[in-house]
């Protein structure tokens, strides 16, 4: 295991980058999978749009449409909202926050790695026509038994994978944190962005399993003529949607919760001073990954579940505004009073914070169960969480990218790239996801490849692709900055933005050993967020 | 008659107003500060160079913002109880329909009193457009309230009564319900809801609202509704 840490990561051959248990290398791995696949699924996206655009079937057919719909949603939500973010950055950047040399297990970090490539492998495979999945990602029952529904078989087996990876991961940065820290560092002067990765990962530990036995006993129903979700021979349908929501409601918060910790790294980085409530930031992150497990009925709040229920989970789900609320007014709170400089990473933070706002206010309505009866599967739902799952997250995503950029590559990446595409992705978003819930709101369906032609549905459609252009734009700048930074970037010093926290203190990129053989001295009063002197950048 | 064009559509109208106020000020005491921050603390080279880096927190601003949220919500979901009840409640002499999703289309039973079956329209699936034939549009009463009771033969498909505002599953193997009132006659969408399959999107109803004693002759009679129309007309 020594000698497969022995090169860093750009002369590293192809041996080396199959055979490599170095957290490095396995966090780029995952990130490029998960960018590569973010790159088709917005693609997935855009054809989705054109289709969408004006009544009638214009690009695709309804088959194709709703294979493009289920691609789109299962690699956006599992490629890109999860692996890129927790597989790259969680393995990239955790050992480096707490001093360690590595995650706990190198060799299964590497097999959670070629699991999930498995499972993308498979993703591949449906691209075949007549492979395609066609059940939507949340693969509900019995419609998914049927034949309508394409090849169940590779949506359960990619499940299966990414379950492998996810678990192994859990249990990997679980047992990292907990026994792999360097001398002075606490759970209080843990970086936030780390609690937030544990605090996704207990949820991952916990969920995942549920979500694995709902495909299997999707699988069994579909091949093997057992009949859980067979309502003919006395199984339920709504049984699946219980298990399977019991893992992917707090799936939405292993997606955003590390993405507020990005946040918080960056803001409190480009506002020069430390986080406003440091101390309430870590409880609000564990009180939204308790609540996250009690309130998966507002999925199904018209799915003919008990009265009774529907209130309890429409009380449990208002909950989470607390917690999430206090998160967002310690980030405001944290711009009080400091010297706030406007680069792009700050600009994607303060970006994702405004998109979360908005998302999160147009929660309510979805948690309040009586105005859920008249918007749900509307596209309104669809609108709502584009702003949280997929703008927050993106910008998010893309503000730490340039945030970490040096540490990474060694090299910075093109400020003005960056600001262009910040600007393009958020006007663009804008514009899409907010004629989106207009358009939900006064009644259009979500799921339609075609629709009636209602004259508001028409234009508001017609705004959201003007929107999707623009933020699709967007994205391709972001892109070529990246290509840019790694090929003729300015060299980066070991902390380009004059950060107190762990991570920054050794060379950019990051050396092989990390640290050496010795874990880094912290000193006594050690803070991530401990910004005094002057910036020099 | 009633003012309202439809039930629970006035209700859930006025949620969405008490939600919208309280998302506006949320929104104002939230994104206002935020912006007059960044403008206002901005970094000057000479002048202001590093932040106030002994502000960690304030106790009861912490607390301020943990109750009051607290609060609001639960009122919101107090408020949102006290609609949903009334969503849920069929008022008395309700009309029951028996409606079965299928794909791609619905079956829509009239029962009388007994549970009989009076009549029944079918909606046949039409992957290409829009219009309905005129005996395959689902005729109610205008001004009385009308029970659904749903079910599906197949897979889980959703009714939604885009008027009413409200949507239910039809799931197989359950019955579940919702109730609807139009007042204003005329011809409504109601639309599936729940992700179905191929034909998802052309899975839909023409709900033709008309007068109670015309409603009362096509049920009883059984007489095509659109050549009696077409007569008073000319």
């Amino acid at each position: 295991m020594r000698e497969a840490v022995a090169v860093p990561w750009f002369s590293a051959g192809l041996k080396e980058w199959i055979f490599t248990t170095d957290h490095k290398k396995i966090g780029i791995l995952y990130f490029t999978t998960g960018l590569v696949f973010f790159i088709v699924a917005g693609l997935f996206g855009l054809l989705i749009r054109f289709e969408q655009n004006s009544p009638g079937f214009q690009v695709v057919s309804p088959g194709f449409y709703n294979y493009l719909l289920t691609g789109h949603g299962a690699v956006m939500l599992l490629w890109w909202a999860i692996a890129a973010h927790i597989g790259g950055f969680g393995n990239f950047l955790l050992p480096l926050m707490i001093g360690a040399r590595d995650v706990a297990f190198p060799r299964l970090n590497a097999l959670s790695y070629w699991a999930f490539f498995g499972a993308s492998v498979i993703v591949l495979l449906t691209l075949i026509p007549g492979n395609h999945i066609k059940m939507m990602w949340t693969g509900y029952p019995p419609y998914a038994a049927h034949a309508d529904a394409g090849v169940t078989a590779y949506y359960v087996f990619a499940i299966h994978l990414l379950g492998v990876s996810s678990i192994a991961t859990a249990v990997n940065f679980i047992t990292t944190y907990i026994r792999m820290r360097a001398p002075g560092i606490g759970f209080w002067n843990t970086n936030l962005y780390v609690h937030s990765l544990i605090a996704a990962n207990v949820i991952q530990l916990i969920g995942v399993p549920s979500l694995a036995g709902a495909v299997t006993m999707l699988f069994l129903d579909r091949y093997l003529g057992t009949n859980f979700f067979n309502p003919a021979l006395g199984g339920d349908p709504l049984l699946y949607q219980n298990v399977f929501w019991f893992y992917s409601h707090p799936a939405v918060y292993v997606m955003i919760i590390p993405i507020f910790g990005f946040y918080s790294e960056i803001l409190s980085t480009f506002a020069r001073k430390p986080i406003f409530g440091y101390k309430s930031m870590v409880f609000a992150i564990w009180g939204i990954t308790v609540i996250s497990f009690i309130v998966w009925i507002h999925h199904m709040f018209t799915s003919g579940v008990p009265d009774w229920a529907r209130v309890l989970m429409s009380y449990t789900t208002v909950l989470v505004a607390v917690p999430t609320g206090v998160k967002i007014f310690n980030w405001v709170a944290t711009l009080h009073g400091g010297a706030i400089i406007l680069r792009s990473p700050m600009l994607y933070t303060l970006g994702g914070i405004f998109m979360f706002l908005i998302g999160g206010l147009t929660g309510i309505p979805n948690a309040m169960v009586a105005i859920d009866l008249g918007v749900h599967d509307s596209l309104f739902v669809v609108g709502h969480f584009h702003y949280v799952l997929g703008m927050a997250l993106t910008l998010g995503i893309f503000g730490a990218v340039i945030f970490w950029f040096p540490k990474v590559i060694g090299k910075m990446y093109p400020e003005n790239l960056g600001k262009i595409s910040f600007w393009l992705v958020f006007i663009g978003a804008n514009i899409f996801y907010f004629s989106q819930m207009v358009a939900g709101f006064i009644g259009m369906p979500r799921r339609y490849p075609d629709y009636p032609p209602i004259p508001e549905w028409v234009v508001l459609n017609q705004i959201s692709t003007v929107g999707a252009l623009i933020l699709g734009l967007g994205v391709l700048v972001f892109l070529i900055g990246i290509v840019k930074g790694i090929t003729s970037g300015e060299k980066a010093p070991a902390n380009p933005w004059q950060s107190p926290s762990l991570e920054w203190r050794i060379d950019s990129p990051a050396p092989v050993d990390n640290f050496g053989e010795k874990p880094p001295k912290v000193e006594p009063d050690y803070h991530p967020y401990k910004y005094g002197a002057p910036p020099t950048f | 008659m009633d003012q309202v064009l439809a039930y629970p559509a006035k209700w859930w109208n006025e949620a969405v107003i008490v939600w919208l106020v309280v998302a506006v000020v949320i929104y104002s005491v939230t994104a206002i500060p935020g912006l007059y921050f960044i403008f206002k603390y901005r970094f000057k080279p000479g002048e202001r160079e590093v932040g106030d880096h002994e502000k960690h927190g304030h106790w009861g601003l912490e607390a301020l913002w943990t109750i009051v949220p607290t609060i609001v919500v639960l009122v919101l979901a107090t408020y949102s109880f006290a609609v949903f009840k009334k969503q849920r409640t069929v008022p008395e002499g309700a009309m029951t329909l028996k409606v079965t999703g299928f794909m791609w289309g619905w079956q829509v039973e009239y029962l009388d009193d007994q549970g009989n079956t009076i009549r029944t329209v079918v909606t046949a699936y039409n992957p290409t457009s829009y219009e309905t034939p005129e005996e395959q549009k689902i005729v109610v009463p205008a001004g009385r309230p009308i029970k659904v009771l749903l079910t599906s033969m197949d897979v889980i498909h959703a009714f939604y009564v885009m008027p009413a505002k409200i949507v239910e599953d039809a799931v197989p193997g359950r019955i579940t319900y919702l109730w609807f009132q139009i007042n204003k006659p005329g011809e409504y969408w109601v639309f599936c809801r729940e992700f179905c399959g191929t034909g998802h999107s052309h899975m839909f109803a023409k709900l033709k609202v008309v007068p109670p004693e015309q409603f009362a002759l096509w049920l009883r009679g059984g007489s095509d509704l659109a050549k009696k129309e077409a007569g008073e007309n000319i």
